[in-house]
């Protein structure tokens, strides 16, 4: 395995890319594959990114992890890739073109190198909190493997909710646990270093009309995806409120994005098609149910997007145009949704019942990396790009973006953009390296 | 339909089947023997004369194990005649999973490998790696998906999801017992891409490539680089000059030595594969500058071949009967072409005080309400582009001429890229005035009548009405007087039909180049070494198409960055002893130049032998199926594996306790 790169002076890889979600690991890959030396760093304890917890994914309808597992996998198992997972990047400090790249190893209190992932210690453990991998509906023990298909699969323990028991270290085949481990910072050099640090949603209660935080049946997106995996938390839709089985789901699009009273007006390019691929698949899961999309404008702008839409309507999901000005909670865990539309003069302000809402949350920047690197953000938040025909060069020499981390994009889109990034690289460090070596001649082959 | 079928059988149908019935007794004669020989053979060598399987059987954290009684699976499948171990683990994937295959391997001697957990699309690779560790040819092993296939499709049964795994365990161990080691197929690797098409997605294509020390043959059939862009002014949404655009990319691709820039030319002949496409270029090249023919020997093609906009016909919307409709390219061109010192916009001899913008010409047609196109098709897709061009239009026409009323007529406004949203503000506080309407009550375009009713309008009023029921109104039937139509409209695929027939490139519903998957190989297309880059995949903004391109590039420079082509060796064989040169299988086979007869001498005589390309075999096994001499054989797939497996699938596994019961479909 890859994960216990070690941070001391020998090892200087070719790029160092920030974040293991989908945009990262396919630059790592891209890269991996010419021959080229790769760090990817991960703040969380596994690679996958959002990617790894959606349920399927449009327009194809292929299941997420059948998707994201493998690059999981193959990044995993690259022999030019290394992983550092749990690790967040403070700082980068370019010197005459070479990226000191600041590194905090966060503690897990696990021994990488002895965890052998048997999970012996979660069973063991006592101590439980909401699973943030099944968006809080589940139970995750304070020491344990993030999640089935975590990529490395390796137990990491939560400080904040371990007793200091000792139930796990007794138990545990390898002497893994370390409850006296530090967090370290180390730093590493690298010539090319990849931004993926893709996005974070805006809070469920940004607009506080809503009333998110009244009921516990005003949901986000990102839960409904957990809701309709087949091994999500439940094995089936349910509300969160009581565990009844949705009768009526609503989805409120542009709820935190196209708004310029909450400091978003850009639109954030994937909602509606996942709330029409949620609405599909709820079709199927809950046959009797009624789902209706409230929204301003159907953008199914990708390949095979406008087909998909069409089917949506066709299998009579509802589309209402109008937006949803009010969300009240009522008896029973319903929820009253206050709507105004344009398409029926006779009753413009409409009143309407469901038993679930969905919330579309804006996509908002994850990292903001002009704090501590050299990278400037453009007013959006996300990172600037200026290079008009090379969309992926930052404001910064030597350092590129792919994915979200430059604006909202959809996963199609974020792949191609991925590549586009590796590419970049590659072609910056042979030129580089060729200006470097002009009388040996250029190092990477090709 | 069987009453029928009984009644016209065809004469000689019994001969037939009696041929083939002795052929097959035959092959089960000649495979006995060699079976035979085989194990004396292995006897000889000091090897044992059974094989020694391992079978490892994965928990996959409860995924499996939570429906599947996996230790009973184990516990059944190491009575099947040839396996050494049986054994269980929560994650066969994870390290310490790999590491007892590859230790069994080394350490109890194993030679064939079954891994019993996912599909093997997530780690069928991960596994042979595995079992190349234990110094073990990767090709012995056998992936059995008891997860997709088993607990997740058979949750509810848990007892049938147990047998089934046992059986298709057991039948995967009968094909691995007749494996035989394969290596991997080395081809030739000709460094140099052929890059079709020098729009910016071309030039940046070859400019990554280039820049990266591969060299590149860029090949465009006008005069000059830039595409599309030629036509454009200003795009948005950084509202740069569409040349200053080109200009740059063009200096990137002028500036390096690595690239061959060959203008008024078009490939004419593709034939070849991966690493190694024989391709001739023809037209205005060479020193003279004369027609001539060059022939170029690429290891990879990026199809950069790009977009038309589409053609409204004759009346759609009264294009080509009023001289005031144009399309967006059109009305920009007409744009660029106006005085700088214009105080008020003329066209055709007609003073312009009102235009109107209609998205969605061409694009999102829907069944029973639109007209199809020539061919009888729809284009249903989204041309993703149109909304924001035509927001960028109508404010910077509002911009220039204050006094001309701009209305835009929508279905949905589809500005989702970064700065594209500012458009549609700053549009709508600009005065444009939207009308939205519903695709199944599409709006009409009609010369007005004149308020006198059938004549024509006087020269005070506007020459063309537009119909909308507006859903912005709730649902108002609104009649908009105006001067100039402008259609937005979509785009449509480049006609590149001879290189699509002569590559065999897919092309998808909406004829635009068709990728093998949008997530997994997006800018790879099912003929192994072709690339898409940009529109030639379907509809794209500038970024996305530099981006798709630089994609593309990427895939090429992995593909160069190795000495040697590398393809799976699941291709067909020739057993030259049992061919007759018949020729049935080159008939049946798909591919071209995959397979062919060549002239051989046998005993002095000159006949015809089938002969395979490894390089163009997709591994199809059409070939198998017709010879009548089992002269074909499928490398990792052969017959007598496929009777193998079957004998092993058709396993007795009701009792748990007794070994499993072979049962012999002969």
């Amino acid at each position: 395995m890859t994960t216990s790169a070690n941070g001391n002076n020998t090892y200087r890889p070719d790029a160092i890319i920030v974040g293991a979600g989908i945009a990262g690991m396919q630059s790592a890959l891209d890269l991996a594959d010419q021959g080229l030396q790769v760090l990817l760093v991960e703040r969380e304890s596994s690679i996958g990114g959002h990617m790894i917890a959606l349920a399927k994914v449009f327009p194809t309808l292929d299941c997420a992890s059948c998707i994201t597992a493998p690059k999981m996998s193959a990044s995993a198992h690259h022999d030019n890739i290394r992983i550092m997972v749990n690790t967040e990047v403070q700082a980068i400090r370019t010197v005459r073109g070479t990226h000191h790249v600041k590194l905090l190893r966060k503690a897990t209190y696990v021994n990488f190198d002895k965890c052998i992932g048997c999970r012996l210690c979660e069973y063991a453990c006592d101590s439980e909190y909401p699973d943030p991998f099944e968006a809080g509906l589940g139970a995750r023990r304070a020491i344990a493997v993030p999640f089935t298909n975590a990529i490395p699969q390796k137990a990491v323990l939560n400080p904040e909710l371990c007793t200091t028991c000792g139930s796990c270290a007794r138990v545990c085949p390898t002497d893994a646990i370390e409850y006296d481990q530090q967090s370290e910072v180390v730093e590493i050099e690298t010539d090319a270093v990849v931004v993926a640090s893709g996005f974070a949603l805006n809070s469920l209660n940004i607009k506080p009309q809503y009333n998110a935080l009244q009921s516990k049946n005003i949901i986000s997106a990102l839960t409904m995806e957990r809701l309709l995996a087949p091994h999500g938390p439940y094995g089936r839709v349910l509300r969160p409120s009581d565990g009844k089985i949705p009768s009526s789901v609503a989805f409120v699009q542009c709820a935190g994005s196209r708004d310029v009273s909450i400091g978003v007006p850009y639109c954030s390019r994937v909602c509606c098609m996942y709330a029409i691929k949620q609405a599909m698949l709820l079709s199927g899961a809950l046959p009797i149910a009624d789902i209706t999309i409230y929204y301003m404008d159907i953008r199914a702008f990708g390949k095979g997007y406008e087909q998909f839409y069409q089917n949506a309507k066709a299998m009579g999901i509802n589309f209402v145009r109008g937006k949803v000005a009010r969300i009240d909670p009522i008896e029973d865990g319903d929820l009253n949704l206050h709507v105004e539309t344009t398409e029926d003069a006779e009753n413009i302000l409409q009143e309407h019942h469901h038993d679930l809402v969905v919330l579309a949350q804006g996509m908002v920047p994850e990292w903001n990396p002009s704090l501590s690197t050299p990278v400037a953000v453009a007013s959006d938040g996300f990172v600037a790009t200026p290079m008009l025909t090379a969309p992926t060069s930052t404001t910064a020499n030597g350092i590129f973006v792919a994915g979200v981390a430059s604006g909202p994009k959809d996963i199609v889109d974020t792949i191609a953009e991925a590549g586009a990034a590796a590419m970049q690289v590659s072609q910056y460090l042979y030129q580089k390296r060729a200006a470097q070596e002009h009388v040996a001649g250029p190092v990477l082959v090709g | 339909m069987s009453d029928n079928r009984h009644s016209t059988a065809q004469p000689g149908k019994e001969e037939y089947e009696e041929a083939v019935l002795k052929d097959d007794a035959e092959y089960r004669q000649q495979h006995e023997t060699v079976k035979r020989q085989q194990a004396e053979e292995r006897e000889r060598a000091g090897e044992p004369a059974e094989p020694k399987v391992g079978v490892y059987i994965c928990r996959c954290g409860g995924n499996i194990s939570d429906v599947v009684d996996v230790e009973r699976v184990a516990q059944v499948v190491a009575m099947v005649p040839g396996v050494a171990v049986a054994k269980v683990h929560t994650f066969m994937c994870s390290d310490p999973g790999q590491h007892t295959i590859s230790n069994d391997i080394l350490e109890n001697g194993l030679d064939r490998v079954v891994v019993a957990s996912c599909s093997p699309f997530l780690h069928e690779q991960t596994f042979r790696g595995a079992v190349s560790r234990g110094n073990l040819n990767p090709y012995l092993y056998e992936h059995v998906n008891i997860r997709e296939q088993g607990s997740w499709a058979h949750k509810h049964d848990p007892e049938g999801a147990t047998r089934l795994a046992i059986q298709m365990i057991t039948g995967a161990v009968g094909k691995l017992r007749n494996a035989q080691p394969l290596e991997l197929i080395k081809l030739p690797n000709h460094r140099q891409a052929l890059v079709i098409g020098g729009g910016i997605a071309g030039m940046k294509t070859a400019a990554e490539l280039a820049a990266r020390g591969i060299r590149v043959l860029l090949v465009e059939s006008s005069n000059r680089l830039g595409g599309r862009l030629n036509e454009r002014g200003r795009v948005y949404p950084s509202e740069t000059m569409a040349s200053d655009l080109v200009a740059d990319l063009e200096r990137q691709v002028r500036n390096n030595g690595n690239i061959d820039i060959l203008l008024n030319s078009k490939v004419t002949v593709v034939d070849g594969f991966i690493g190694n496409f024989r391709t001739v270029i023809e037209g205005l090249i060479g020193p003279s500058g004369g027609f001539d023919k060059r022939d170029a020997l690429v290891g990879a093609i990026v199809m950069a071949t790009g977009y038309r906009p589409y053609v409204p016909r004759d009346g759609e919307f009264l294009y080509r009967q009023d001289p005031c409709v144009l399309t967006t390219p059109e009305f920009i061109q007409m744009m660029q072409n106006l005085d700088a010192g214009t105080g008020s916009l003329q066209y055709n001899r007609r003073t312009i005080r009102s235009v109107a913008f209609l998205h969605c010409v061409g694009s999102r047609q829907l069944d029973g309400v639109n007209e199809p196109q020539a061919d009888g098709t729809l284009n249903k897709y989204c041309s993703r582009t149109c909304c924001s061009t035509i927001l960028q239009q109508s404010l910077a026409l509002r911009k220039r001429f204050p006094q001309v009323h701009v209305y835009d007529f929508h279905r949905d406004i589809r500005t989702y890229g970064r700065g594209e949203e500012e458009y549609y503000t700053e549009a709508s506080k600009a005065g444009v005035v939207f009308f939205r309407y519903n695709g199944e009550d599409p709006l009409q375009v009609e010369r007005a009548t004149g308020a006198s009713g059938k004549q024509a309008p006087s020269r005070k009023e506007a020459p063309i009405t537009i119909t909308v029921k507006d859903m912005l109104t709730w649902g108002q039937e609104i009649a908009v007087p105006v001067d100039m139509v402008v259609l937005g409209v979509g785009m449509v695929p480049s006609h590149i039909e001879d290189l699509v027939d002569s590559i065999k490139l897919p092309t998808g519903e909406d004829h635009f180049l068709q990728e093998v998957h949008p997530k997994l190989r997006p800018v790879e297309v099912a003929v192994n070494g072709v690339l898409i880059a940009g529109t030639a995949q379907g509809p794209m903004n500038i970024q996305e198409t530099l981006n798709a391109a630089a994609a593309a590039a990427v895939k090429a420079a992995a593909m160069f960055a190795r000495e040697m082509v590398e393809l799976n060796p699941y291709v067909a064989s020739v057993d030259a002893s049992l061919c007759c040169g018949e020729g049935l299988c080159v008939t049946q086979c798909d591919y071209e130049g995959a397979l062919h007869l060549v002239e051989t001498e046998i005993d002095g005589q000159t006949v015809q032998r089938a002969e395979v390309n490894a390089g163009l075999c997709v591994g199809c096994g059409a070939c198998v199926a017709v010879c009548p001499h089992r002269a074909m054989e499928l490398n990792g797939w052969r017959l007598d594996q496929f009777e193998a497996m079957v004998d092993g699938l058709m396993a007795d596994t009701q009792h748990a306790d007794c070994e499993p019961q072979l049962v012999n479909l002969g």
